[in-house]
């Protein structure tokens, strides 16, 4: 007899914002997620309580997707910057923060949210029109014939995470090699479009950060020391070797057996027959004349054996992702079947040799011509590592966005407080027709601005964890910091010594006054340029991953503030 | 599900006062003189005997993340360079113990950060010079000198740690000519009488060459340069553009070179890294001679002439007296003692050998087989099966004329009794590098299944023994007899370990895999370190100078080199830097106090406080410090020399490092501390609320 059980009601929640439970754990989160911005920052261990691996980072990816948030709004938030993170790979704690800053500003407004929302949606088209303007003071053109800029991105996004455990040699160390790895991929004929190839992070953990290394070509190790003994192999008259790329499973199963029971008569063996049908596939390689045989998953030992018996070298194990790289450095196509190997998957590369790094064993598979390259990233431990490998996949996507964008904004604060001093300025006098387009007073639309530069404000703050106090100055509008406890009768001069980016030291006098007292003004631009060949060493960040970030923040925000009811289904 | 966080910081530093609480029990591992642990476990009543961090962390119970993070490093810096494990254990209390110093002078910890590694940097720097270059170590080694007079002497190596001497290690080597199968092992054969002449005369077939003063300066000449470009190298750093130093440098190059130690033979560096465990390091240097001489055999068969430390094995046989210990070239292990018949047959015969790598039974199946489904044969039976595997693979053994199957995985109990009594003898499991070693050398190729084995992949000449610790009854090594496997040429060398308390063979083992690392990595660097404290006491002296000179002059220049945090944390370091540095050097003054204190020269951790405090003012005092090191050193070795004991002294009385470990241990000690001192939430993931709330709740909070 069946029971119908009745449905439980929905439950519906409003006044979101106000709850405290909801605004509790904001706050938490929003505590959480701010300590870990900058090269200041502080990390976070996230472990599972009960003796597991623990990870020690200040990245937003590790920690946005360990974190279990529960609540749909905290949801919305992370789902949105993870959004941003997975696209971007870059600028994910500041899109976070930022969002949290403009929740928080607009909430204490005692203005409508509808407003709220249009004016601040006016605020960022004024942000990104200014920021994609010639006339942009706080971003600087990248130059690709001059490795200085470059590096000092790449650099930039290494010191911003204090996990990775770098010191100043190791950080030039590795932001080289990560330079050299994107210029390996880039092609060198370039036809109408250019394609950017592909470098593969091979981990070596356990050992000292400068073992590492960039090789072109892929890398893969060697499960162990095999007989060297029988490199170097024959070689083609056209002396390249032949490569035959198998993504099935070579270890003599039954691909898919199916479900029941199969009965065979008495003295038939499944195995040898399948081993048979794979000697035959050998046999078929080895009179093609393959030299190099790679198996994404396990080789019948018996095969393996086969095939150096008639010199074919046997790498297996590879796993699935490194079989696009590999097709795409030899020009091979996956083999997916023992009974038919189309003459045309086969192959090429240039040599094969074995290379040692620390105590372990690789191939070497050298191309002809081709932009896959492989970057051999060591740290001392496993924590440090990941958060080194993360930095390092941040600075190779970021240079690509970069070269299909070659901008660059000032980190290090300075375009935060710059475009803040811009919005400012512009709100003094708004014309009529924009008041009347976002439907508003102009006291609403100061008040708006104000908040939203605040918001903005306070993201630079957040870059000091160390209780000192923040400055800017009225000339460029750019972010300084000094100390806590500073004497009194201490002009600001002396105690300023360089801007958050690194582009002005304290030699003029910059007019300077504490951040939060600053007041409307122009802020120049004109000598950008010129100022950044003059400097040795600058923060910079990804301009297209730092626009969207401030594209997300806002929307994410009006977002958040606008949701007036969860109904959540209890069932 | 519920997520939790931990404000770490909410009092002091929690995370740093456990990690400063943890490692306090690695304290008596430290120096020549350790003290064991033991480690009881209440319910099952049972314990283990330690001496080293990475035992004593696996047995503890460390579920909080800072002792996972603690265990990580250990377990790393052991993986990587098998020593220096409690020098990072101690290190990382000392300086979270610093740390917190810091933290309660409310120096930003941005600041902490950056001056102590800059400060760690700038050591690693100073103590170059302290370096000794070791050339051609390896060939030295053909010179058939003895070992094991090592520790018939007492040593006092240096002027702060004493190494005490061992009971006099007793040779045994006609007994072990003896027992070894061939008749030849020059390896073990110790010629007091004619050492000194060899000697003498590898020096001067030297001189012959280049005559005897000309030699000498070939050697500084060699040297100078060697300093030169460090110097040079340094200068470009700003620590080193003080105005002293660089006088020194320049005028007092030669004396400073005269006194730079020498080592020039395997026996002395030996002693000199033995760090007081005389036996385990005579069997290391046993154990490199040993393959040193297979690989002269084997050069032409283009065999690397290094100390390959994977192709050492050892065999620990307790309840034998310690003095049976030795090194074997070849590879030893216990089998059944069914096999003594078998072996017995077989002695003094070249054999043929089968290498297989995997199980050695019917159902074993290579990695990554997943099986063929549900298949069912009709009129199947499974033991009808396993009857005829055997039959098959019997007839292939047989018709290879194999006499020898070495195994890497397990043998199962039915192909260990048909084999039996086929006289074929059966070895497992082996590691995979005996058997990478026994395929190099005999020609055999491993196989997977022993279905594989065609008549290429036999190997031959090999030499079974049945292998005895001096006159005892192989009965005594319960129920088992020690086989010794053996091939013209291999490079695999077992050193046999004896203890005759049980409970110590661990230990044993473990000091033996440590020494054999210690020579591994000095003979890889090429070089050692002056040891015995000189390192250390070196860069304490280099951080007084660091903070007496921020002291004078707040030098902006300092914040160039530094991380860019933000600017103000550039400027504010010329006012922390002296507090800093401070708590970075006394952590390594409390390394040496503890260090001296468990040598037993002073009864107490502050008298040795004291003492280490007079040298390093004595140091600071004489002017260059380096240069009174160097010669308080040799002043130390000379003392014994002239205090009766004659000329053979004077090659091993110096106590040496290894480099790369040491710096590592020191680098990952640091790192620790400042991932630690960094971290401000610990963010407990996937945890049930009723697990959490046994915590401390108002701790916790909770998203």
């Amino acid at each position: 007899m069946s029971r119908v059980k009745a449905k439980k009601p929905s439950l519906c929640t409003c006044e979101l914002l106000t709850k405290e439970i909801i605004s509790k754990s904001l706050s938490i989160l929003r505590a959480v997620v701010t300590s870990c911005y900058g090269p200041s920052g502080r990390l976070k261990q996230l472990h599972n309580g009960v003796g597991g691996s623990v990870c020690t980072t200040s990245s937003s990816s590790l920690l946005f997707s360990n974190l279990s948030v529960t609540h749909p709004i905290l949801k919305i938030l992370t789902t949105s910057v993870q959004n941003h993170v997975s696209r971007f790979s870059d600028c994910g704690l500041f899109t976070a923060i930022l969002c949290f800053n403009l929740v928080e500003h607009f909430q204490r407004l005692n203005l409508s949210t509808a407003t709220v929302i249009k004016i601040s949606k006016h605020l960022l088209s004024l942000c990104t029109d200014y920021l994609n303007s010639e006339s942009c003071g706080c971003r600087i053109s990248v130059d690709f014939s001059n490795m200085k800029t470059l590096l000092c991105l790449v650099q930039s996004i290494l010191t911003s995470k204090p996990a990775c455990l770098l010191n100043k040699k190791e950080t030039d160390h590795i932001s080289t090699l990560i330079l050299k790895a994107f210029l390996l991929t880039i092609p060198e004929k370039a036809k109408d479009h250019a394609v950017l190839g592909k470098s593969i992070i091979v981990p070596l953990k356990d050992e000292r950060v400068m073992n590492s290394a960039v090789l072109p070509g892929i890398v893969i190790e060697m499960p162990e020391v095999q007989l060297i003994r029988k490199f170097p192999i024959k070689k083609l008259p056209s002396d390249a070797l032949k490569v035959a790329l198998f993504c099935m499973s070579m270890s003599g199963d039954i691909s898919e057996p199916g479900e029941g029971t199969l009965v065979i008569s008495y003295g038939v063996s499944l195995e040898s027959a399948v081993l048979d049908q794979l000697l035959n596939l050998g046999n078929r390689l080895i009179t093609d004349h393959v030299d190099i045989v790679v198996c994404q998953k396990v080789i019948h030992p018996a095969l393996k054996q086969y095939f150096h018996q008639h010199h074919i070298i046997t790498i297996d194990r590879v796993g699935i992702s490194l079989m696009e790289p590999l097709c795409e450095m030899t020009g091979a196509q996956t083999i997916g079947s023992l009974s038919f190997i189309s003459p045309t998957s086969y192959g090429y590369v240039k040599d094969l040799c074995s290379t040692n790094f620390g105590s372990k064993h690789y191939f070497h598979l050298i191309p002809n011509d081709s932009t896959v390259c492989s970057l051999l990233l060591c740290n001392r431990n496993e924590t440090a590592w990941n958060e080194l490998k993360l930095a390092c996949q941040t600075a190779l996507h970021v240079l690509q966005l970069t070269i299909r964008k070659p901008l660059a904004l000032l980190g290090g604060g300075c375009t935060e407080t710059h475009l803040a001093s811009f919005i400012r300025h512009k709100g003094i006098n708004v014309p009529e027709c924009i008041l009347k387009v976002n439907d508003c007073t102009q006291t609403e639309y100061k008040i708006v601005t104000n908040a939203f530069c605040n918001a903005l404000q306070s993201i630079a703050c957040s870059l000091e964890h160390d209780k000192g106090k923040i400055l800017t100055d009225r000339k460029y509008g750019h972010f300084w910091s000094i100390p806590p406890d500073f004497p009194s009768n201490v002009k600001w001069q002396d105690l300023v010594s360089e801007c958050g980016c690194g582009l002005y030291g304290n030699q003029e006098e910059l007019n300077w006054c504490l951040l939060q007292d600053i007041h409307s003004f122009a802020p120049q631009n004109s000598s950008i340029q010129q100022a950044t060949n003059s400097t040795g060493h600058l923060t910079l960040d990804c301009f297209t991953a730092k626009l969207h970030g401030l594209q997300v923040a806002v929307e994410t925000a009006s977002l958040i503030l606008d949701l007036s009811y969860i109904i959540e289904d209890k069932n | 599900m519920v997520m939790a966080c931990i404000d770490v910081n909410r009092r002091k530093h929690v995370g740093l006062q456990q990690l400063s609480s943890l490692t306090e029990t690695g304290r008596s591992f430290l120096g020549p003189v350790k003290s064991s642990k033991f480690i009881i476990g209440e319910g099952a009543r049972e314990s283990v005997l330690t001496c080293s961090p990475v035992r004593l962390l696996e047995s503890l119970d460390l579920t909080s993340s800072v002792g996972q993070l603690l265990y990580e490093a250990v377990q790393s810096q052991k993986s990587a360079y098998g020593t220096g494990t409690s020098t990072l254990l101690f290190l990382a209390g000392a300086w979270s113990a610093a740390a917190l110093q810091c933290l309660q002078q409310d120096i930003p910890i941005s600041v902490i950060v950056s001056v102590m590694s800059e400060g760690l940097m700038s050591c690693r720097e100073e103590v170059v010079p302290l370096e000794i270059p070791l050339h051609d170590m390896l060939g030295n080694t053909g010179h058939t000198r003895s070992y094991p007079f090592l520790g018939t002497q007492s040593v006092i190596p240096s002027p702060l740690v004493q190494i005490p001497a061992e009971i006099a290690w007793i040779q045994r080597e006609q007994d072990r000519k003896d027992m070894s199968f061939q008749p030849s092992p020059a390896v073990f054969s110790s010629r007091h009488s004619s050492e000194l002449s060899s000697r003498s005369s590898y020096f001067s077939s030297q001189s012959v060459a280049k005559g005897n003063k000309a030699m000498s300066q070939a050697l500084q000449t060699n040297l100078i340069p060697n300093s030169h470009t460090r110097k040079s190298g340094l200068s470009h750093s700003r620590h080193f553009n003080r105005a002293e130093s660089s006088s020194y440098q320049t005028s007092d190059e030669g004396q400073l070179d005269a006194w730079v130690p020498r080592c020039s033979d395997m026996v002395q560096l030996a002693m000199g890294l033995s760090h007081g465990d005389h036996s385990s390091m005579a069997l290391v240097e046993a154990a490199v001679r040993c393959q040193y001489q297979n690989a002269c055999v084997r050069r032409n068969r283009t065999a690397p002439s290094r100390f390959d430390v994977s192709k050492i094995s050892t065999c620990c046989l307790p309840g034998i007296p310690e003095s049976f210990s030795c090194v074997l070239s070849g590879y030893i292990t216990l089998v059944s003692i069914d096999h003594i018949a078998i072996i017995r047959e077989l002695q003094n015969q070249p054999l043929r050998v089968a290498l297989i790598d995997g199980d050695f039974s019917e159902n074993y199946r290579h990695l990554g087989f997943n099986g063929l489904g549900n298949v069912k044969t009709q009129l199947e039976s499974l033991t009808y099966q396993e009857k005829m595997w055997l039959d098959c693979i019997l007839e292939i053994l047989i018709q290879l004329n194999v006499n020898l199957v070495m195994v890497r995985g397990n043998v199962s109990e039915n192909v260990m009794e048909r084999c039996m009594l086929r006289n074929l003898l059966i070895i497992g499991p082996v590691s995979h590098h005996v058997l990478q070693d026994f395929a190099e050398v005999t020609g055999a190729v491993r196989v997977t299944y022993a279905t594989q084995l065609n008549e290429e992949c036999v190997g031959s000449d090999v030499y079974v023994s049945l292998w005895r610790a001096g006159q005892l009854n192989a009965k005594e090594i319960s129920d088992k007899v020690a086989v010794l496997v053996k091939a013209e040429g291999i490079l695999l060398a077992t050193a046999v370990l004896t203890s005759p308390v049980v409970a110590q063979m661990q230990a044993k083992e473990d000091h033996f895999w440590t020494c054999a690392y210690r020579m591994y990595h000095a003979l890889v660097d090429e070089k050692v370190f002056l040891g015995g404290g000189a390192v250390e006491v070196l860069c304490l002296t280099h951080l007084q100078t660091l903070i007496e000179r921020s002291q004078k002059k707040m030098d902006q220049d300092h914040s160039a080199r530094l991380h860019r945090t933000s600017s103000w944390m550039a400027s504010s370091q010329a006012l922390y830097r002296p507090a800093v540095l401070e708590a970075l050097a006394d952590g390594w003054h409390r390394y040496l106090s503890s260090v001296v204190c468990n040598t037993g020269t002073c009864s107490s951790e502050t008298e040795a406080s004291t003492f280490i405090r007079n040298f390093l003012q004595k140091t600071i005092d004489s002017g260059c410090p380096l240069l009174y090191l160097l010669k308080e050193y040799n002043k130390v070795t000379s003392g014994v020399l002239n205090s009766g004991i004659p000329s053979r002294l004077e090659e091993t009385s110096r106590v040496y490092d290894v480099v790369t470990p040491k710096r590592e241990a020191w680098r990952r000690a640091l790192d620790l501390v400042l991932l630690v001192l960094q971290t401000d939430a610990e963010v407990i993931t996937g945890a049930e609320y009723t697990q959490l709330s046994s915590q401390d709740s108002n701790e916790l909070l909770l998203l």
